[in-house]
């Protein structure tokens, strides 16, 4: 079953065609990359899907339904989830708090319940944070609950921006390159944290550039260059097609 | 050691506060109205330390509840408590209509126009004298006071402040350690990634907004049954100025912040008893001293109070 | 219905002030161009002109062009210290806007409190530049004293647009404002050009209190409406190109003449903060710029 479905969606800024008429179709379960070399619109199309810009022409729709131009908290609340490239973790709060800003979309309260503290508040409250600790065993940054958001390591925080993600219960994930300013072995646990993801059901979307985590994380690859998709299928098929190699020319270790 | 130096501006605070019950007189006077303002900055915490927003116009909310609390009783000879009710519900009918359009604006805009709001509120408490009084203000307002029984002693005053600031600070904490306040944080530390996760970013500034206003308001009645006076200086630039210094010398999105720095900053016209037109250059060379050097105040001082506010 | 005879004076008086209006909002554009920071010490500036120009006059008995030069020159130097002193530590210190704002705030106050400790708080003139008397069209009286700030007004809106198109200095604090990183990869001195804003924008400051005090007086307080003003004229003119900053200024001073004749002169700065509250929503692009 489609999940995502892109259709001729096209972005310009001025002059400068950033997206040209992209055809995308993502699949309801695995991990789903689009690669390409920089400037060939991957950070365009992910801020058009997730609501950050409108596309010119075209259409989007997610889980059956019309997402274009849509402002990103509505895509948010009907099941999409995106991180960013640069990681943006919430900088007065604990690790925890983060996550648990993640469970927002799915718990109701605002002033009222938040003075008086009835039962059932502090019921959602615990199961929250229940859950959020889950989250964060899951990534693999049990023990680092009360520790600063910017205090951990960069690798760390991308975890925890992915567990904040998931608090949210996303049909779709979108990863804005995960592994930027990553380490060899941070890059490892994230392409773990992927696989383990997409096995829990979530649907994986995600931009890179890091070929190697590419190559053993995706399922499927679609490839862009200048603002076109030039290929698209599983790693093995697309790592051979000539014109994906003539767009990189020889970058990382494909 | 660093615990140490983190708890004294604490113990200088409490301090205070038992000399003024013990002693009376003027101290007694000089706490209260360090009080009242550790109402409204603790309230002024929550839209700029919490959500991570600016105004310098909150005194605006002050005036609107302050003043209708004075017409109302002074010349309509309401029950405090009633008078309030209608200010509290003036300010934040305001806060609203106002807020709405303002906050979708950014950074210095946004400063901007909170500061003409103010300014606003500030020239029609001059110009509508019929109802104001003008530069003159209204006196003999009644006391804060419920049914017949009314608060007429200094340290009985004091004390109901006090408790008035416990309430305050009280919710505020509540306020913080829920879903709102994390909603609040998240805004403030990326609008972006709170909009990624479903937050409702201009419904969370404006709610953040006539929280605040509604602490701004009961200051500002609180000031005019405990002063029993009220003209338009008492809500003008300087309420702006010295708000801001106490919030910043107590720390900025911290609980206890506000009350501590209200108490220290009030402490400071008496240093300067005899130097009346100095103070406010000492106060603003302060708060200079204070940005540049100290940006998390008091509070921050060996982080006592749990993550300081980035604002 | 308000009396309308008065109108065409009561305008003539809105464009002077109106200038000065827009020159003290050129001075708040400069800086913001420079270096993103709207600088609340720019009522000071305009403070000092006139009452240096006063001292100088009065204490020194310079002749008034030279009395004027003499405060343009060391509000200037004022301008330079205040960014040292108060701006650059912050700026290092990579504060928040917020943070900027309100230490320029201080900034203000504690020249003002200067200004009232040093000179007292009584309201000082300048005699009027051209002692001769006013022309008279039909009904409405032109005092030498319009001439002479409309006509200075003017040749420094010129002189800025040639400055900031034609020399190598102004082009470069051009390049600042587009992009401060790229600017300084281009061998631009960012800092230096951040101090000749806070010198450029004081001077003009000063200018504009310097011709404004002979029709009104000065005093230690009048930098903070001022300054609000002058932001209110920058804001409406889009906070981009001096001319704005102008046009935004006169607007204003218009608006002000017709909020005083049709209200009375009581409202007439709660009709500049209407006016600035609406474009603030409307059009924060200003009237040169894009619509939100």
């Amino acid at each position: 079953m489609t999940l995502l479905s892109l259709q001729g969606v096209t972005r310009r800024f001025g002059g400068l065609v950033a997206v040209d008429a992209i055809d995308l179709e993502v699949a309801q379960g695995g991990v789903t990359a689009v690669i390409g070399p920089n400037g060939a619109g991957k950070t365009t199309l992910f801020n058009m899907i997730s609501g950050f810009q409108t596309p010119n022409a075209g259409r989007i729709m997610f889980a059956g339904q019309d997402i274009t131009a849509r402002p990103p908290e509505e895509i948010a609340a009907s099941g999409l989830i995106r991180t960013f490239q640069l990681v943006q973790l919430f900088q007065n709060l604990s690790v925890l708090e983060n996550i648990q800003v993640g469970c927002h979309l799915h718990t109701k309260g605002g002033v009222l319940s938040a003075l008086m503290r009835t039962g059932s508040t502090r019921q959602t409250e615990r199961e929250v944070e229940s859950r959020a600790l889950e989250l964060l065993d899951f990534v693999g940054l049990e023990g680092a609950a009360e520790a600063e958001a910017t205090a951990l390591a960069y690798g760390q925080q991308r975890l925890l921006e992915i567990a904040r993600a998931l608090a949210a219960k996303p049909k779709l994930l979108l990863l804005d390159e995960p592994a930027a300013g990553l380490s060899a072995d941070e890059s490892k646990r994230l392409s773990a944290a992927i696989r383990a993801i997409a096995g829990r059901g979530t649907t994986v979307l995600l931009i890179e550039h890091d070929m190697k985590l590419v190559m053993n994380t995706a399922d499927t690859i679609a490839v862009l260059d200048f603002g076109r998709k030039i290929a698209e299928g599983p790693p093995a098929t697309v790592r051979e097609n000539p014109a994906v190699i003539a767009a990189y020319l020889g970058v990382g270790d494909a | 050691m660093r615990r140490g130096l983190a708890a004294l501006p604490w113990a200088v605070a409490c301090a205070m506060l038992a000399y003024a019950f013990i002693t009376g007189g003027y101290f007694v006077t000089i706490m209260s109205f360090a009080m009242i303002y550790a109402v409204f900055i603790i309230g002024l915490n929550v839209f700029m330390g919490f959500a991570g927003q600016v105004s310098f116009g909150h005194n605006a909310f002050a005036a609107l509840s302050g003043y209708t609390s004075a017409v109302l009783t002074a010349t309509y000879y309401w029950e405090p408590l009633a008078a309030f009710a209608v200010g509290l519900g003036l300010a934040l009918l305001v806060a609203l209509v106002v807020g709405w359009p303002t906050l979708r604006l950014k950074g210095h805009y946004l400063a901007m126009a909170t500061l003409a709001i103010g300014l606003i509120v500030y020239e029609i408490a001059i110009q509508w004298q019929s109802v104001t009084q003008g530069y003159m203000g209204i006196s003999g307002i009644a006391p804060l006071g419920i049914g017949g029984y009314e608060i007429v002693s200094e340290r009985g005053k004091l004390f109901a402040l006090m408790v008035f600031v416990l309430l305050a600070a009280f919710a505020a904490a509540r306020l913080r350690a829920s879903r709102f306040g994390r909603a609040l944080a998240a805004i403030a530390g990326s609008e972006d990634a709170a909009r990624a996760l479903g937050i409702n970013v201009p419904h969370y500034k404006l709610a953040a907004f006539l929280v605040s206003a509604a602490y701004a308001a009961l200051a500002g009645s609180l000031f005019v049954h405990v002063v029993e006076f009220v003209s338009p200086e008492v809500f003008g630039l300087h309420m702006v100025v010295l708000a801001f210094t106490m919030l910043y010398v107590g720390g900025i999105g911290t609980i206890g912040g506000p009350i501590l720095g209200a108490v220290i900053v009030s402490l400071l016209p008496e240093v300067f008893r005899g130097l009346k037109d100095y103070q406010d250059l000492f106060y603003g060379a302060g708060l200079i001293l204070l940005l540049i050097y100290a940006p998390k105040g008091l509070a921050g001082l060996g982080n006592l109070m749990s993550r300081g506010g980035k604002a | 219905m308000p009396d309308l005879s008065y109108l065409p004076q009561i305008a003539l008086s809105g464009i002077a002030v109106g200038c000065i209006y827009g020159l003290i909002g050129i001075g708040f554009c400069v800086i913001y161009n420079a270096s993103g920071i709207v600088n609340f010490a720019q009522g000071a500036f305009v403070m000092m002109g006139g009452m240096i120009a006063y001292s100088a006059l009065t204490a020194l008995g310079l002749p008034l062009p030279v009395a004027a030069a003499a405060a343009i020159v060391v509000v200037a130097a004022v301008g330079v210290i205040i960014e040292r002193i108060v701006v650059r530590p912050l700026w290092d210190r990579k504060a928040t806007m917020f943070v900027m704002i309100l230490a320029t705030l201080a900034a203000q106050i504690v020249v003002e409190r200067l200004a009232l400790i040093v000179a007292g708080d009584q309201p000082r003139t300048l005699p009027p530049f051209s002692d001769l008397p006013p022309i008279r069209l039909g009904t409405v009286v032109i005092s030498y004293q319009f001439l002479w700030i409309v006509g200075i007004s003017l040749l420094l809106i010129i002189l800025l647009d040639q400055f900031f198109k034609r020399t190598k200095t102004g082009k470069a604090m051009r390049a600042c404002a587009f992009n401060r990183e790229a600017a300084s990869l281009q061998g631009i001195n960012v800092s230096r050009m951040l101090s000749l804003s806070f010198a450029l924008s004081a001077g003009l400051g000063a200018i504009a209190g310097v011709l404004i005090t002979p029709t009104q007086y000065t005093s230690f307080n009048v930098g903070v409406p001022f300054a609000i003003s002058g932001f209110i004229a920058a804001i409406v003119g889009g906070f981009g190109h001096p001319l704005g900053a102008f046009m935004g200024g006169i607007m204003l001073g218009l608006a002000q003449s017709i909020a005083i004749v049709a209200f009375g002169a009581g409202l007439k700065n709660v009709a500049a903060l209407s006016v600035l509250l609406i474009f603030l929503f409307i059009r924060p692009g200003g009237i040169l710029g894009e619509a939100k």
